[in-house]
């Protein structure tokens, strides 16, 4: 045998990702109706949610999109949502008149977030809008009831919401919802900006902020507006991606909204059922040269295993997409530049984001859905991005290296992280203004293990958000990630939480911190399964 | 044409006029000085042999032929018999500026100006030797006390005050001195090029017309990179990208263009080709403010403090008491847990630029840091107050 002393070890084979959606009939295209005139709530459309609505174990798919503008109304089936069912062959059949979520009575819709807000065991939707905003009751039978106006979840008048996430901060067992706040907008209202006679999508400074909001579930299916009195109101930001973890390890999770143009705010939650807002304190609010960005996507994880989730938020080009250390949740430290994110990321327009760990090596990766916000530049069709995490110190860019699906040009926005045939391997859904979305299968083929680990909670609200799982394989590497559905921009991804283990195939331990305090630990877990923990009792 | 090579030429010129008009200034008393010194050293020495004034002006022979190592020493003699001599104390000064040796030729400026604190001629040469230096703040001061005392060195110095106010980025200051001498002096290709870039600078109308003026005359680099500034101003990347490739391309050593063009390309997200360009701007003067800025904002990022630290202190020499090399300064004791420094400097910022929006909000980071909650959500209202009212100010129609 040859030995090449300080050679390093041949790469693992690296998954690529093949687009599936063309084997499934649906007429579903990202339409923004964008015909000459440039609305401002044009650039944000096709929001996704990944979920299991008929619980066949399977996960389906919902789509958002846009209006008839100006008469913001989706006149006909070009602008109507829909509701994806995943046969399990690799074909997915549209339902959506079926189960009663074509939104005819919607305006614009943005973003969605799944949630089983009333622990009856089947996942509802709220879906965010130019209009009213929808809360959606999953009746359990393949059908979904509009509950919006008895539910109590209202808001000022032409406000313009952009994404939600369920969550419970605090900890009753209800699950709770955050909804980001663009501004006030109406057709009407919409200002036109040009030069030279050339129309552009306006800068947001021309749009005023408006404050985040915060519904608490007070159970039987109504909530009630806490903005003002949890602490939420006092704070004005444009929002977009919503991102929800335990920053500090108290206990209760915290909220992270990506702010257009305007500081990014990191709600910490007192524990007494206000927040505080610390963007400030966490060094989050700007980039570390005190610059506000356009923030787009936004989600929360440990990328680096230390047992704190770390942040990731996106921009447009030219700006530097946030990648935030979290120093033993005290404070977070901008890491954009040594961890490489920063020179990768200059050439992309970010939209939906998140941590993946799509090769299944235990380190969370960066993918990004890309592309302008305007159709101007001669490259304003951009490709999505793909940054591997390498030992969660620095990131290399792998997007052109796992298949010529994943790297289709476009005006992406909305994407999901879901694994769709239950093979452990995250797959993507990625929507594009004016194209049908794609469905991104993982070739996983590395031979790496992994497990997924449904969450049914008993005191704890029953999908589990919230809980925080720590993973001690054999050999004695700890892995971390929690349950949560909200990540990217305007999209809900899989709910259950994904570890990739590399080439290890036994689990030493699984501890589950559980949103009620209960701590249940599972030991010799078998990899590559899907795991459905109930809490335990205590 | 470059306003570097003819502001060399001119400097050295001045210098020598300068010099060399004291000539005949105080005689009688160094000639008895000078005497007494003879007395003592005239079996010693040859040189000494010779009459005082004979050896003053075969230094200033020397140094007029160019042989400036010997009108070094032969000045240096001279004031060896005579210290208090100005003409000698200048010309030597004058020499070794020439020769390149700017540190001692302040040093010897400096020593006329302890006794001779308000002399005009002194006072320009040593700003001369501090512009050759890139040492603007302390050049500029000189030339504006040198203009005070004797009006009679304005036109001299005006040019070169005016290059010390762009460079030091005080652009409106450029302005206001160079427009009385527009009438007179528009069509000379150096004074446009100053004019231009203190126009653009500053933010005021006309840059277009000078731009003009400097291209009637034909293709030059300066005009280029002068309306690549214009542009890259304007957020036309891609007209302004077009004209600092020209710039460069045309004059490779053309001062300040590759720093120009590093600019563009950072704003259009292409840092490594940026820091190229910045890296070549600092190989032509390792002082240029811009390139030394950026580099250590890059560094910066990178985590790469020391280096981050180097470039920024080299930025503040160049302009001293920057209030944005000063902030990331801050930002940089502030990522490296020097939190009472990060204050500090803060603390001063904000006290001398009080709507210094994002030094307030860094501050206010750092005192919550430290535990100081009133005080953060004081700078933090402060902050906000202040980012609202730039939001407040008219978008216009520009794109995102």
């Amino acid at each position: 045998m040859w030995i090449a002393a300080g050679r390093a070890q041949p790469e693992a084979r690296r998954p690529h990702f093949t687009d599936i959606a063309a084997k499934s009939d649906f007429k579903y295209k990202t339409d923004n109706n964008f015909t000459g005139r440039k609305y401002f709530p044009q650039t944000m459309c096709g929001g996704v949610a990944a979920f299991d609505f008929d619980n066949d174990g399977r996960m389906d798919l919902f789509f958002t999109n846009g209006a008839k503008l100006p008469e913001m109304e989706k006149t006909d089936s070009r602008f109507y949502n829909c509701l994806l069912h995943n046969r399990g062959d690799g074909t997915f059949e549209d339902v959506t008149a079926h189960a009663g979520l074509l939104g005819k009575d919607l305006g614009f819709s943005f973003g969605v977030a799944a949630g089983d807000y009333d622990n009856d065991g089947h996942e509802d939707l709220f879906i965010c809008n130019a209009g009213r905003n929808a809360l959606y009751h999953n009746n359990g039978d393949g059908t979904f009831t509009d509950v919006t106006e008895r539910s109590g979840i209202t808001k000022p008048k032409d406000l313009l919401s952009v994404a939600a996430a369920w969550f419970d901060y605090d900890n009753d067992g209800k699950l709770d919802l955050v909804v980001s706040n663009y501004t006030v907008w109406t057709p009407q209202t919409d200002k036109i900006c040009a030069i030279n006679g050339q129309e552009y999508y306006c800068h947001p400074k021309i749009y005023p902020s408006v404050a985040h909001r915060l519904y608490h579930n007070l159970g039987n299916g109504r909530f009630e507006d806490v903005t003002d009195s949890a602490g939420f109101g006092k704070d004005l930001g444009k929002g977009m991606g919503v991102a929800i973890a335990d920053f500090n390890g108290d206990g209760y999770m915290d909220v992270f909204v990506a702010n257009d143009t305007v500081r990014n705010f990191l709600y910490i939650n007192q524990k007494n059922g206000t927040f505080k807002e610390s963007g400030y304190e966490w060094g989050v609010a700007y980039d570390e040269n005190g610059n506000a960005h356009s923030s787009m996507g936004a989600d929360a994880k440990d990328y680096d295993n230390d047992g704190f989730p770390d942040l990731f938020y996106n921009n447009l080009k030219g700006q530097i997409w946030g990648l935030f250390h979290n120093i033993s949740g005290k404070y977070m430290s901008y890491v954009s530049g040594m961890s490489h994110v920063s020179r990768l990321s200059e050439h992309s327009s970010g939209w939906s984001n998140g941590f993946i760990d799509y090769n299944n090596d235990g380190w969370k990766d960066l993918y990004s859905s890309n592309g302008d916000i305007d159709d101007v530049g001669q490259v304003s069709r951009q490709p999505d991005t793909l940054f591997e995490n390498v030992d969660g110190k620095e990131f290399r860019d792998v997007s052109t290296q796992v298949g010529a699906d994943f790297s289709r040009p476009g005006f992406q926005r909305g994407s999901a992280f879901v694994d769709l045939n239950n093979d452990g391997f995250p797959d993507l859904v990625v929507t594009s203004l004016f194209e049908r979305p794609r469905i991104l299968m993982n070739s996983a083929d590395n031979g790496n293990h992994w497990l997924l680990v449904n969450t049914i909670g008993r005191r704890s609200n029953r999908d589990g958000i919230g809980a925080m799982m720590k993973l001690t394989t054999g050999a004695g590497r700890t892995l971390y990630n929690h349950v949560t559905t909200s990540d990217g921009f305007m999209s809900s991804s899989d709910k259950r939480a994904h570890f990739g283990l590399g080439s290890e195939k036994t689990i030493e331990s699984l501890e589950i911190r559980w949103p009620s305090g209960v701590v249940q630990t599972l030991k010799k877990v078998k990899a590559d399964q899907i795991l459905t923990v109930t809490e335990a009792a205590k | 044409m470059s306003l570097g090579t003819s502001l060399v030429i001119g400097t050295g010129n001045s210098e020598a006029r300068v010099g060399i008009g004291y000539r005949a200034a105080r005689v009688s008393k160094r000639f008895r000085r000078f005497c007494f010194c003879v007395i003592l050293t005239f079996f010693a020495s040859t040189l000494f042999a010779q009459q005082p004034d004979a050896i003053l002006q075969h230094a200033i022979s020397l140094h007029q032929a160019g042989d400036l190592d010997g009108a070094i020493k032969a000045y240096r003699d001279y004031l060896a018999v005579e210290p208090d001599s100005l003409q000698a104390r200048s010309n030597l000064g004058a020499a070794l500026a020439r020769a390149g040796r700017y540190e001692e030729a302040i040093a010897e400026y400096n020593a006329g100006l302890q006794k001779s604190p308000d002399n005009p001629a002194l006072l320009m040469n040593l700003g001369l030797a501090y512009y050759k230096m890139g040492r603007h703040a302390e050049a500029a001061a000189r030339f504006e006390r040198t203009v005070t005392l004797s009006p009679q060195f304005k036109e001299q110095v005006t040019l070169l005050l005016a290059a010390c106010y762009n460079n030091l980025g005080r652009y409106k200051d450029a302005v206001t001195i160079l427009s009385p001498l527009e009438k007179n002096k528009a069509g000379d290709a150096g004074f446009d090029y100053l004019y231009g870039t203190a126009l653009i600078g500053a933010g005021q109308e006309g840059g277009t017309a000078v731009i003009n003026r400097i291209l009637s005359h034909g293709d030059s680099a300066e005009a280029y990179l002068l309306r690549g500034t214009l542009e890259l101003t304007a957020h036309d990347r891609e007209r302004a990208r077009a004209d600092l490739e020209k710039a460069v391309s045309l004059n490779p050593r053309l001062p300040g263009a590759h720093a120009r063009l590093g600019e563009l390309l950072l704003a259009l997200g292409e840092s490594e080709r940026a820091r190229a360009a910045f890296s070549q701007e600092l190989a032509l003067d390792p002082d240029e403010f811009t390139s030394n800025l950026n580099m250590g904002v890059l560094a910066k990022e990178d985590q790469a403090y020391v280096e981050a630290r180097r470039y920024l202190e080299r930025a503040l020499r160049a302009r001293p008491n920057d209030p944005g090399v000063r902030y990331q300064m801050a930002n940089v004791d502030l990522a490296t847990g020097n939190l009472e420094q990060a204050r500090q400097a803060l603390e001063g910022l904000t006290k001398e630029s009080p709507d210094f929006a994002e030094a307030h909000a860094t501050l206010a980071t750092v005192y919550y840091r430290m535990n100081r909650a009133a005080d953060g959500d004081r700078e933090r209202a402060i902050s906000e107050k202040l980012m609202d009212q730039r939001d407040a100010l008219p978008a216009g129609s520009k794109p995102r």
